[in-house]
């Protein structure tokens, strides 16, 4: 009898002890405890820029005093879908990602926003036409622009200087002549300072979807009816056949020697704040980063080189942002909504933001808000932000996927493993246009 | 006639008391048994019937699952794009590492057998390896074999040698996986260890009196005496192949470098580089989690499931060829 | 025949094999030891090298020198302010403690039943249990997924030890092997004492079978405590319920691959594991040797 006593002891502690595991204490609308709700919001910014971001919510908070907003950052878009698909959601979520809205909006997995805008009798125009496009899909509004990101063009100026070089490049030729004359090299034949890193997946710029090479050629993803051209359009072809002669200049396996030997894209050790990699596209953060890390470092800003064929595009470049909004299943609709509301459409708070990060804030008032600090490096992103020819890329119902299967393409052909690259790219159209068909239809991946 | 009474009671009170016993027997063992009984309807049953279900669907967990009949299965023999990748990746990677690490372990344990001192030592030292997490190992791995400032380049300039780009080369990725694998072998070595060391020694002294050498010794008396041994590692590790995750993942994702945090978050970085990463389980983990295309994901599993069976099966059929069960057939 | 007249010897003398065969077996006796020091070196590189890195400042970790030069032990200590290193050890510890005593008492009472009581159908569920043990578990995911997500568990570490509350196929095997191998007589001496048979399992098979069951315990922890694929699946999204393999494989991208803290947290990782092998060596072992020889 004491030995079923003693079990029954240990059957109860442990079953205690399984409940607490189980139990999740994490980030979710917690109890409305008399009047202060909890209300959690996701976003993917960490370290620095993270806490000017709660720097803003503290400011919102100070004004609300029947919330407290929990701010968990580091967020990416695969945490996200994981905590819609099991339920357990944060109140407001934001993403980097904003070619994944179509995916979002299309699954309903961020609820439709325009109730709200209705009632509180917001008008999308106030956001830039570019911003309205990546945070809708097909009509379904979503999503909201969060502050947005446009990639442009730094160069070291004490290295130009040295090179006899007065200006930034202005088309893709002056920027190889460029780049092959800056390059420096070590006694082994190693790299020591790369002029121009073509290598796609080495940071931001040389995303392998080659979304920030796309606007500097003018190419285009998909048709009107929104079949994909990519082997259609000859802007594509000329782009890789670019990108790869000078890759196969540097040589391919020292390029990745030098990727695997340079630090971190987020580290203080960023090959461009240390002198080790004299011109490249990066986007609008970079300034705060450099501001920050490297103040004493001697560069300048500019448009992105572009096409010899199209000159008139300079000026332009790639667009994207932090799109926010609310998943399905969150109980205090209203006070996420309200959150949204203010970090998306208070000028004062976006452009405090705007200030501690670097990027660009998404409203046409915040544009010329007077509370943005006056930056000449961060005035030339504003300029590509406002030029017409920035574009960014498709949003589809099976959100970035395309994206993938364009990268997995790119990164084999600069290896040189993807033989003939007319048919690479037939075959490429291909398996977008199948892909997106199925997402559209609800079917197969 | 009181006898008789007696007598035909007797027998009735028999049977009815092993009646009872029997049923007792019963409600023991369904007692004893009832954590695996519902474990296994759980767990195993009611996933495996679900699998086959929700593969003839389309679910996303938002929304009920929506049947499309052999669409995912049609999709998956002929249009994905990166299936066929994940299939010749993870062949790949039972064709070359399960022999390997069979050879290799095999080699070690016998050098071990054959040692007299520290051999306690030594075994120690083999066998750490192969406690480490395989989460720690790879990361290990994957900075030791850095192609710029990783030791091992470091050390193969020093001889003259121009490292290749181990994790960073689609070529060298999956080597580099098996050189971490072969780093573990410790559990198998010493499974191999004990059956060497349990060889009866008159086989060896009746075959040198007829004249064996060693390396004869070695393939007609060690090799077949511990064949058991060797078919239990090979379906080990066949399994092991055709779940292999962990390591595939966690390298793919440190070497191709990524930070998960600000910047455009649009590269996905599974099966770097080229794809060459990219194994079965590494796939459907990408179709069923971040996809969340959990109908994809479940016809993906079934094929694996009859695929794990099929090899599973064959190999222990080809087994009869070649293991020698010691003492079976006398 | 008398035996008598015939000298028997009493005791088998080896004669000393010839000097040539001598000093033949002393050469490969230092060729395979040699082999084996070159073996032991390769082996335990890597650890070396982990070390060393886990003592170098940032710049020298990215650096190609091999040898830190200052020590930097602080780096230990760093480990601990950047990442909630205590959280994610508990939660391993929760993970795997519930889940080894889980397996623990689940497992006995089915490998008794499959071993040791004669009952219709006994071979079929062996089979089954054999079968379950051949499945790669990715296999089974995504409805197990669906189905704790129904149960609102995701995210926390109930789908992680639950199922090990309802026998695991490893152990089962493990221990039905094991328990084959008492002699029948200590249980039927148990039986004529009067001891149910609940009762004989619960004090003479256990005892027994001490050394099996600190086996699987053992194989069980270690198994926990290094899963990565279960707890990414399940609390990807809640870093306050990560474990240290989750915490570890996402501690690079936290804080932008500071691969000197990043080893030195390796390292962290590494230790609790090997520092049990070390206290229980021998059972770690006899268990290794159980699975593949009697298996």
């Amino acid at each position: 009898m004491r030995r079923v006593g003693i079990g029954l002891l240990v059957a109860l502690v442990l079953g205690a002890a399984l409940v607490a595991a189980t139990a999740r204490n994490s980030a979710t609308a917690g109890t409305s405890g008399a009047k202060v709700d909890n209300i959690t919001i996701w976003v993917g910014w960490s370290a620095a820029e993270l806490k000017a971001f709660k720097g803003v919510v503290a400011e919102y908070d100070s004004k609300h005093s029947d919330v407290t907003v929990k701010v968990v950052g580091g967020i990416n878009d695969d945490k996200i879908t994981a905590a819609i698909r099991s339920g357990k959601v944060p109140d407001v979520v934001s993403s980097f990602t904003s070619a994944n809205v179509g995916s979002y909006c299309n699954s309903g997995a961020w609820i439709d926003l325009k109730p709200f805008l209705s009632k509180d009798k917001i008008d999308v125009n106030m956001f830039p036409k570019t911003s309205q496009y990546y945070t809708q899909y097909k009509g379904k509004r979503c999503a909201l622009p969060l502050l947005a990101d446009v990639y442009g063009f730094y160069y070291n100026k004490a290295m130009f200087k040295a090179a006899g070089l007065t200006s930034p490049p202005k088309t893709m030729s002056q920027l190889t002549s460029y780049a092959k004359k800056l390059t420096k090299k070590n006694s082994d034949g190693s790299i020591k300072v790369a002029g121009y890193n073509p290598f796609l997946g080495f940071y931001a710029g040389n995303a392998p979807d080659l979304s920030a090479y796309a606007p500097l050629f003018g190419a285009k993803y998909v048709d009107g009816s929104g079949k994909s051209v990519i082997s259609k359009d000859p802007a594509w072809s000329k782009m890789l056949t670019w990108q790869k002669s000078l890759v196969d200049w540097y040589g391919y396996k020292k390029l990745q020697k030098f990727n695997a030997g340079a630090a971190d894209e987020f580290s203080a050790s960023h090959a461009f704040e240390i002198g080790k990699l004299a011109m490249m596209i990066d986007g609008e953060w970079r300034v705060a980063f450099i501001g920050r890390e490297h103040p004493s470092l001697d560069y300048g800003t500019a448009p992105a080189p572009v096409d010899d064929a199209h000159p008139e595009l300079y000026g332009a470049g790639y667009v994207n942002g932090t799109i926010i909004g609310i998943p399905k299943g969150v109980k205090h609709k209203d006070q996420a909504w309200a959150l949204v509301k203010y970090l998306t459409t208070d000028s004062h708070a976006l452009a405090i933001f705007s200030n501690g990060v670097r990027n660009v804030p998404t409203t046409k008032a915040s544009l010329t808000s007077p509370d943005i600090k006056p930056d000449a490096h961060f005035k030339t992103f504003l300029k590509i932000f406002a030029n017409p020819k920035s574009t960014t890329t498709p949003i589809t119902a099976a959100g970035n996927a395309y994206g993938s299967l364009i990268q997995a393409f790119a990164v084999k052909w600069q290896a040189g493993h993807a033989g003939d690259l007319a048919k690479g790219l037939q075959k490429l159209d291909k398996q977008i246009d199948a892909q997106l068909k199925q997402a559209q239809a609800g079917g197969v991946p | 006639m009181a006898s008789s009474a007696a007598a035909t009671a007797q027998p009735l009170d028999r049977t009815r008391a092993r009646r009872r016993a029997a049923w007792r027997r019963r409600r023991l063992v369904l007692l004893l048994m009832a954590p695996w009984l519902i474990g296994f309807s759980a767990f195993f049953g009611y996933p495996l019937v679900m699998s086959v279900y929700l593969s003839f669907t389309h679910y996303d967990l938002l929304s009920s699952p929506k049947w499309i009949g052999t669409a995912n299965y049609r999709y998956l023999f002929t249009q994905d794009p990166q299936v066929g990748e994940a299939v010749k990746n993870t062949l790949w990677i039972i064709a070359v590492m399960v022999p390997l690490q069979v050879v290799f372990a095999f080699g070690v344990a016998l050098m071990l057998a054959r040692a007299r001192r520290g051999v306690g030592f030594f075994r120690t030292i083999f066998y750490l390896p192969a406690l480490a997490p395989p989460v720690a190992a790879t990361l290990a791995f994957v900075y030791i074999l850095n192609p710029a400032t990783g030791p091992v380049n470091v050390l193969l300039k020093h001889l003259g040698i121009d490292g290749p780009l181990w994790f960073q080369s689609p070529s060298w990725s999956k080597p580099s996986l098996v050189l971490l694998g072969l780093w573990g072998v410790g559990n198998i070595m010493i499974i191999f260890l004990a059956a060497i060391l349990d060889v009866p020694r008159h086989l060896y002294e009746s075959a040198e009196l007829d004249g064996a050498g060693p390396l004869q010794r070695l393939r007609w008396v060690t090799l077949p005496t511990i064949s058991p041994v060797i078919l239990f590692s090979v379906v080990i590790g066949v399994i092991a192949g055709l779940q292999y995750f962990t390591q595939a993942y966690v390298a793919a994702n440190v070497a191709s470098g990524q930070a998960s945090q600000a910047g455009d978050q649009t590269v996905n970085n599974l099966g770097y580089p080229e794809a060459s990463t990219l194994f079965y389980p590494v796939e459907l983990y990408q179709h069923g989690f971040r996809y969340f295309n959990m109908g994809y994901a479940s016809a993906m599993s079934v094929l694996l499931l009859v695929v794990a069976f099929t090899i599973t099966v064959l190999i222990i059929r080809n087994s009869r060829r070649w293991v020698h069960y010691v003492g079976a057939a006398k | 025949m008398s035996t008598a007249s015939v000298p028997v010897p009493t005791a088998l003398t080896r004669r000393k094999p010839p000097a040539s065969v001598r000093r033949r077996r002393f050469l490969m006796a230092v060729a395979n030891h040699s082999m084996l020091i070159v073996a032991a070196v390769v082996f335990l590189a890597p650890f070396g090298f982990i070390a060393l890195t886990a003592l170098m400042t940032n710049g020298q970790a990215l650096s190609s020198h091999l040898w830190p030069n200052p020590f930097r032990w602080q780096n230990f200590v760093d480990v601990f302010h950047q990442a909630p290193i205590f959280r994610w050890a508990l939660n391993t510890m929760i993970y795997a403690c519930l889940a080894t005593l889980g397996v623990v008492v689940s497992s006995i009472p089915v490998a008794y039943a499959l071993s040791r009581i004669r009952w219709r159908g006994r071979n079929l569920a062996f089979g089954l249990v054999l079968i379950a043990l051949m499945l790669p578990p990715v296999v089974s995911v995504v409805p197990l997924y669906v189905m704790w997500a129904k149960l609102g568990l995701v995210g926390g570490l109930g789908p992680l030890i639950i199922p090990n509350w309802f026998g695991d196929a490893f152990s089962i095997f493990l221990l039905r092997q094991f328990f084959m191998t008492i002699p029948e007589e200590y249980l039927d001496a148990a039986r004529v004492d009067g001891c149910g048979e609940l009762r004989i399992l619960a004090t003479v098979v256990l005892r027994l079978a001490k050394p099996a069951i600190a086996a699987v315990a053992l194989f069980s922890f270690l198994y926990t405590f290094n899963d990565f694929f279960l707890p990414l699946l399940y609390t990807r999204e809640n870093p306050s319920r990560w474990v240290l393999q989750i915490g570890l494989s996402e501690f690079r991208s936290l804080h932008q691959v500071q691969w000197n803290l990043t080893m030195a947290a390796t390292l962290l990782v590494m230790a609790p594991v090997i520092i049990v092998f070390f206290l229980a060596q021998k059972a770690f072992v006899e268990g290794v040797t159980l699975t593949g020889v009697k298996g």
